[in-house]
């Protein structure tokens, strides 16, 4: 029986938890109590301490030994991946260990060794993967080894080439789980047993999103805050990124924007509920934008909104009132129909594809953050989160949703963005790895 | 009784159209005749001897209430819009009527009541007596369903909405209007909230409206009218430019009840460029009319289901001749809410607005 690359046991671990850096420390018991393998603090430190002792008691094991204690402690076989397969973009977390000794490293099969360099000497993969390397987390403690966490994306639509790219690296053989979550996790299925030999352990997405979201904001402790809001959103000179504290975060409206939205309300770590949704989401956006400005790419998108001027193709208020519809109390600058002046061929001649670009963003954030106020309301939320690859490298729509809901709630409402945007779901799938189905 | 003068029109200057109600009195006697200004004369032969003016002036004949008797007179009344774009012209031909001349009052709602306002002064010597556009609405709503629409019901709705072979146009008798939760789709949408007729609040609105589904069309397909627009969407399949649930999760996302047949991301196909070079300008068309109409369906729902409202009345432009939204929004209010709400539709359709401001021409005569 292989051993691949997992060496220690619980108390041998022990040690490498009074290494911490004190802020993963931080008393989170909710998520301790999901990640229940997860480095408790002060735990295990009464064990016989000692890398010394460590080694010696790794000498003595054999594989088997080693597999069977991994098991017993619930431990899965390396290598850890999460996966979202998601409408647009495939999600991948993937988390290398850097406490490997060399006995392990001995002991490691080439097609794991071969994966982990692969992962982590690249930054992109093929033409269209990429390792988000701002996003890793170093010196990460889980489930008692040390490591990295990496964030990678490709588009869903390569899938049959990462397949492809499984099999031949024997992926199969090294037994392990594949946690899965996302649309594609069900509907590729079949695709990733036939093709790379390889059982998905299918999960919910919304559950993985939840799950994540709690663990990530737990365990950043170094470098810019997971969590944050905008003050003064539209405000070019006074507006700034400011932290903010979600030690305390129930409820909760989590706002999942993807290809669709998803909205949530989350009451505790296992109270949640899909409150509704929307189909005008980021696919949306990306959608139109191809066919309104010619452009192939998310990026190309938002570099042409950045430089438009959605007023040219909107109608305002003012446009039809002269002014402010006063007795509603709206204000003249508020968009009364969004592309309502492109039915005047003038206007449509006049316009640019950047103010295409804008309009389109602009239309789509506006429409989330609307429902987004309405679901606040009704579930009697006041803090709001949103999430989602629709919002990576989109200030833009951050900001007009962070002053939308302030605008429109009279300040009753907070928007609240994560670092880690459109990962959680891949993460909270990586944390099922020791439960069985 | 004082009455006011006429002629008696109802103006709502919307951000697309303008609609205006023109009461035609059908009880002159001889001696009225006689004394009866030429301008006036002009003016009530003009109007009512075309069914369009000018080059986009239409009178919806089909709409025309007969015999209404109202404030002591009986006529006809009619419904005449034409694009607000053509408002000076409009204004102009006020001036060369001298229609300042029948020192009458000119009843005006929606937002362009207070946008032109000066113009109509500074260029047609004319005052208007600006209104409201929401209460115009209700009591619009309110009048015309109370007089009925010659006999028959206004007021009808959808029965089977899921079922496009076995979908029917009902009539629908309301004894009590109310609550209702009315959603006013015109260049954007309004939604409120009607307890009783004088009793009504604004509950919110969207700007993925009518302008919205007509300027992303002329863009999309190259087209010029909401009846161009209107006819390419009948002839699309949306599926092929949205993602669907199915496309995703390869079935349904039985966890949350989505089937697969749900759209989880509209235009969601259009990223990708083989699919954009596959679809037709009728699929574009159909995929604008679904994605703005299933989004105001979306909002009115939540709409009726936080203020506790069963009953969702849909007015406005955006349904004129456009079946394909008025049965979707029937369909969405029924399945999403499995059978709880009810959508319902007004004959009138765009028109309450301009009826709302007629009225208070009226209301304001019985005070004198």
């Amino acid at each position: 029986m292989e051993v691949n690359g997992f060496h220690c046991d619980g108390e041998g671990c022990a040690e490498e938890q009074e290494e911490e850096p004190k802020a993963l420390r931080r008393p989170r018991s909710k998520t301790e109590a999901s990640c229940s393998i997860m480095a408790t603090p002060g735990a295990d430190s009464a064990a016989a301490g000692g890398s010394a002792l460590r080694e010696q008691r790794m000498s003595k094991s054999t594989p088997a030994m080693l597999r069977l204690d991994s098991l017993k402690k619930n431990r899965p076989p390396f290598p850890w991946f999460g996966m979202d397969i998601g409408g647009t973009l495939v999600k991948l977390v993937y988390f290398e260990p850097k406490d490997i000794t060399a006995e392990e490293e001995q002991e490691e099969v080439d097609s794991l060794k071969s994966i982990r360099r692969y992962l982590t000497s690249h930054t992109a993969y093929g033409k269209t993967g990429i390792r988000d390397v701002h996003l890793e987390l170093s010196d990460l403690t889980l489930w008692g080894r040390k490591g990295n966490l990496h964030f990678i994306r490709f588009p869903t639509h390569e899938l049959p080439a990462f397949l492809q790219m499984g099999r031949d690296k024997h992926f199969s053989s090294l037994h392990t789980t594949l946690c899965a979550t996302g649309g594609g996790a069900f509907k590729y299925e079949d695709g990733f047993r036939t093709m790379a030999n390889l059982q998905l352990l299918k999960l919910d997405e919304l559950e993985c999103l939840i799950k994540g979201v709690l663990y990530i904001d737990s365990v950043v402790s170094s470098g810019p805050p997971e969590c944050y809001y905008f003050e003064h959103p539209t405000d070019p000179e006074r507006c700034e990124q400011k932290a903010y504290n979600l030690e305390n975060p129930y409820p909760l409206l989590l706002v999942n924007i993807g290809s669709g939205v998803s909205i949530l309300a989350v009451y505790s770590k296992d109270n949640y509920k899909r409150v509704t949704g929307t189909s005008l989401g980021g696919g949306t956006f990306l959608g139109l934008c191809c066919l309104l400005t010619g452009c192939s790419t998310f990026e190309e998108a938002l570099a042409m909104a950045t430089e438009g001027e959605s007023t040219h193709v909107d109608k305002l208020v003012k446009d039809i009132y002269g002014g402010d519809y006063e007795r509603f109390g709206l204000p003249g600058w508020a968009v009364a129909s969004s592309f309502g002046s492109m039915m005047c061929k003038e206007k449509r001649d006049s316009v640019s594809k950047e103010d295409l670009a804008r309009a389109t963003l602009v239309t789509i954030t506006n429409n989330i953050g609307s429902i987004t106020r309405m679901c606040a309301l009704n579930e009697n939320i006041e803090r709001v989160v949103f999430v989602g690859n629709f919002l990576r490298v989109n200030t833009l729509s951050m900001k007009l949703l962070a002053y939308a809901l302030d605008y429109w709630s009279k300040g009753q409402l907070k928007a609240l963005f994560l670092q880690h945007e459109g990962y959680f779901g891949a993460v909270g799938a990586l944390l099922e790895l020791p439960n069985p189905s | 009784a004082h009455l006011k003068s006429f002629p008696w029109f109802g103006m709502d200057i919307g951000g697309t159209l303008v609609k205006l109600v023109y009461f035609e009195p059908k009880d002159i006697t001889a001696e009225e005749e006689q004394e009866e200004v030429e301008n006036l004369k002009s003016i009530r032969r003009y109007l009512t001897s075309n069914t369009a003016y000018g080059k986009t002036g239409v009178r919806d004949v089909h709409l025309e209430l007969h015999n209404l008797t109202i404030c002591g007179r009986t006529g006809n009344l009619h419904f005449i819009r034409f694009p607000t774009a053509a408002m000076h012209r409009f204004i102009q031909m006020g001036r060369d009527k001298h229609f300042s001349s029948l020192h009458t009052t000119l009843c005006a709602t929606g937002g362009g009541a207070y946008k032109f306002e000066n113009d109509f002064r500074t260029m047609a010597d004319l005052e208007l007596l600006k209104l409201d556009e929401l209460d115009c609405l209700i009591q619009g709503l309110l009048y015309i369903d109370s007089v009925g629409f010659n006999g028959h019901p206004e007021c009808y709705y959808f029965e089977n909405p899921s079922d496009t072979q076995n979908c029917i146009k009902r009539p629908c008798c309301l004894d009590n209007l109310f609550p209702m939760l009315l959603v006013n789709i015109g260049s954007g949408v309004s939604i409120l909230a009607v307890y009783a007729k004088d009793d009504y609040k604004r509950v919110t609105g969207t700007s993925l409206g009518g302008g919205t589904f007509l300027g992303l069309c002329c863009l999309l397909t190259g087209c010029e009218t909401f009846e161009e627009a209107l006819e390419m969407a009948s002839k699309g399949d949306s599926t092929n430019v949205d993602k669907l649930v199915k496309d995703i999760y390869g079935g349904d996302y039985q966890r949350f009840g989505l089937q697969g047949s749900a759209v989880a991301s509209s235009f969601g196909h259009m990223m990708s460029k083989e699919k954009r070079e596959s679809i037709s300008k009728e699929d574009l068309a159909r995929a604008t009319l679904v994605t703005i109409t299933n989004n105001i369906g979306s909002i009115a729902r939540m709409c009726a289901v936080n203020e506790k409202i069963e009953r969702v009345v849909f007015v406005g432009n955006f349904l004129r001749i456009n079946t394909v939204s008025t049965k979707l929004l029937a369909y969405a209010m029924d399945f999403w809410s499995k059978g709880q709400l009810r959508a319902l539709f007004l004959e009138h359709e765009g028109y309450f607005g301009a009826v709302g401001a007629f009225l208070e021409l009226l209301k304001s005569s019985d005070d004198a």
